[in-house]
């Protein structure tokens, strides 16, 4: 026994706390405990995944108060492995950015304490099975979120902070109104008793109920009118919590969102809701990744209309398309966190970040051109990599639901991406270097970051099969609506004293 | 241009009163709150946990994880803050308050400020048995801060003093919640005698922690006001 669910939430909170104290001691400590603290979680997780898989949904009543009445966390195949694949991320950023600001100690400090609590708040998001906790775990991720975006001085980032902080609130309005109108109508706020009595709400509260949360998830979700934020925030932010945007907060507003089409409301229309919305996210977005002149704009935008697929293939809503939506979540947080580690070197001392300016880097920094061309080949989807078996999952489950002009346009989809990606990867092999650029040769523990995510890509790539037992197991989780309820409102015993 | 404003217009006007319609359905005040988990906090708070005010005993106890998040996120506030303004000691920029209040100003503020302080620390101390609690506590003590900041223009308080003070008050919550794992076997669990009905040392773990969230929210607020103070331009 290495521990409960809560710990994935306890122990991150007290070393966040325990960092300035240590940092008055210790100033290695700020690089060294946020390390220790996600590796701690990193085998929690993995650990308490192998366990769920073989004796089912681990439900942890909080404060010692059964559900309804107390809040819960859920650590079943679903949510674990989406936190488990959260954790791993932040490892491996962790890993990226453990020289960052190496002697500005103070801001390094602010840094590691707000990278801890953005994995930390998504983990919670992702395990909790309260709707009013959740929104506290949103919170906790916007507000370092906001804070990491604006991280550099020089560049334009007040502004895109700024306008994340507004549509953030924005999203925060809604949802609690959401909430609001959920507990005044049912009078509990966990989300199992929710979904077991979500059909004694009358029609209209209902359906206003998923419009507000569907508009506040979507922000987070960044799903299509909702999205402006995005490529500002991600080009503007450093380049480790660029990818962290991609890899893990992004995730946690898809989960929040699927959560309240899947299992708390059975509102008709939800689904093609979903596809509608996810294929117009991702047509525009590839549209405008194909138009864009800066690297990183480019792979926002290209981030954006991932998401939109892995939405398209939520919606789908059989087993089948829940698990390829799995298998592209989880290339989609690996491949599009290794380009933006990558292409933020490739782009290191360069003002603008121009496509142009990574002209002829293969030549100066041949790993990290290597790791990112590595990382475009597995998100456009060509075969031995990872990307390729997510597509492929998905436009067969597009084809056994009747759906086949959802795969036209995955197919033209995934040629504009294939346009935009080798473009940069040929100015990185074929062009002559620009002579006013320095290139900036990785550290060592950046290597090993972008290598292991490499390794991965590979890994995943020849042996779908290792992952795919676990993602048959969460989809059907996923679905099976009346069990979850059960689960929950089964478990925990009162305070007796 | 003006037919886009327009139509933005007519639009958010359709989508408000199709809003108000059905908000004005939602009868506040009298078929409200019909069902649901109310009349077990009602029931449980004053009998079993021995808490007077409920709206506590759901914070604290029921809720308490929810609180601890909170607590959470305006540390992570101040956090920011501090990132975004921070500044070297040398690039330290002056105080927006340039000069001092008048000896009128200074003297009062003096004679205020123990009180306010005072106030701050009954209304944290009383978070069980009276309305308030830890926030409010807290951030009436900042205000006393606030106060002496405002009229002495060398008035400094410590940001070392600061973050330990605010640093502990975490570690005390989240170790009370661990400590109720190791006791009762779920986190935050309430581990200790809850006492009787209106008595000062009474409703378990909640007097406690609602401390540690007066002195977290007090050294919190008060850090942001003194970043805010001396942010030049």
């Amino acid at each position: 026994m290495v521990g409960s669910p809560v710990l994935f939430i306890a122990v991150p909170l007290l070393a966040a706390f325990l960092i300035p104290l240590l940092g008055m001691v210790w100033k290695e400590s700020i690089r060294i405990l946020p390390g220790l603290v996600l590796l701690y979680m990193l085998v929690l997780a993995i650990t308490l995944l192998e366990q769920v898989m073989h004796t089912g949904t681990i439900v942890e009543i909080l404060a010692g108060w059964k559900p309804p009445w107390g809040i819960n966390l859920v650590f079943s195949p679903f949510t674990g492995i989406l936190a488990t694949l959260m954790i791993l991320m932040g490892f491996i950023i962790w890993i990226y950015s453990y020289r960052f600001k190496n002697v500005d100690f103070e801001e390094a400090k602010k840094y590691f304490i707000l990278f801890m609590m953005l994995v930390t708040g998504s983990v919670g998001i992702v395990l909790t099975g309260d709707i009013f906790n959740q929104f506290v775990f949103i919170e906790i991720t916007s507000i370092s979120a906001y804070a990491l975006t604006a991280f550099y001085k020089h560049r334009d980032s007040a502004e895109a902070s700024f306008k994340y902080l507004m549509v953030g609130s924005l999203s925060s309005m809604f949802l609690l109104l959401a909430i609001i109108l959920i507990y005044s109508q049912l009078g509990t706020l966990n989300m199992a008793d929710i979904a077991s009595k979500a059909h004694l709400m009358k029609p209209e509260f209902k359906i206003l109920a998923v419009i507000f949360f569907i508009v506040g998830l979507g922000i987070e979700a960044e799903i299509f009118p909702l999205n402006g934020w995005v490529p500002d925030a991600y080009a503007q932010a450093p380049g480790p919590v660029g990818a962290a945007f991609a890899g893990i907060v992004v995730k946690a507003g898809v989960y929040a969102l699927i959560r309240i089409i899947f299992t708390l409301f059975d509102v008709s229309g939800t689904h093609q809701f979903l596809i509608v919305i996810g294929l117009t996210t991702m047509i525009i977005s590839e549209m405008a990744a194909i138009r864009q002149d800066r690297l990183k704009r480019m792979l926002a935008y290209s981030s954006l209309g991932q998401m939109g697929l892995v939405l398209v293939a939520f919606g789908i809503g059989t087993e089948e398309g829940i698990f390829a939506a799995m298998f592209l979540l989880i290339n989609h947080a690996i491949g599009k966190s290794l380009l933006f580690l990558s292409g933020s070197y490739l782009v290191y001392n360069s003002a603008d970040k121009y496509i142009s300016e990574t002209n002829g880097m293969g030549k100066f920094l041949p790993v990290t051109s290597f790791l990112f061309a590595l990382g475009a080949l597995a998100v456009v989807g060509m075969p031995p990599f990872s990307g390729f078996w997510g597509k492929f999952f998905m436009m067969s489950a597009a084809a056994h639901a009747n759906m086949l002009l959802i795969i036209a346009l995955i197919l033209s989809v995934s040629l504009i991406e294939l346009v935009y990606y080798f473009r940069v990867i040929n100015r990185i092999y074929f062009y002559k270097k620009e002579s006013h650029i320095t290139p900036k040769k990785p550290t060592v523990n950046a290597v090993i970051a972008m290598a292991t995510l490499g390794v991965i890509i590979l890994i995943i790539g020849f042996y779908p099969d290792l992952i795919s037992g676990y993602l048959h197991q969460a989809s059907q989780a996923l679905l099976d609506k009346g069990k979850y309820i059960q689960d929950v409102l089964s478990t925990g015993q009162l305070l007796t004293h | 241009m003006k037919m886009k404003k327009i139509l933005v217009i007519s639009l958010l006007a359709v989508f408000g009163v199709y809003l108000a319609e059905v908000l004005f359905k939602l009868d506040f005040g009298r078929q409200f709150f019909q069902q649901g988990v109310k009349d077990f906090y009602l029931i449980t708070s004053p009998i079993k946990l021995q808490v007077a005010n409920t709206v506590t005993a759901i914070v604290v106890n029921f809720r308490g994880f929810d609180t601890l998040g909170e607590v959470t996120v305006l540390f992570l506030a101040t956090t920011a803050m501090g990132s975004i303004l921070y500044k070297g000691r040398h690039q330290l920029g002056e105080r927006t308050v340039l000069f001092s209040g008048s000896r009128i100003v200074t003297t009062g503020s003096r004679l205020l400020f123990p009180a306010i302080i005072l106030l701050g620390a009954y209304v944290f101390i009383h978070g069980h048995l009276t309305p308030g609690g830890g926030f409010q506590g807290g951030v009436i003590i900042a205000t006393g801060f606030l106060l002496m900041l405002m009229a002495y223009a060398d008035y400094t308080v410590s940001h070392v003093v600061l973050s330990v003070v605010e640093s502990l008050a975490g570690i005390t919550f989240a170790t009370i919640g661990l400590l109720g794992m190791l006791h009762g076997g779920s986190f935050l669990q309430d581990f200790l005698p809850n006492g009787s009905l209106n008595d000062l040392l009474s409703g378990g773990i909640i007097p406690i922690i609602y401390i540690a969230v007066g002195f977290k929210v007090g050294a919190e607020l008060t850090g942001l006001i003194y970043t805010a103070l001396n942010e030049k331009d």
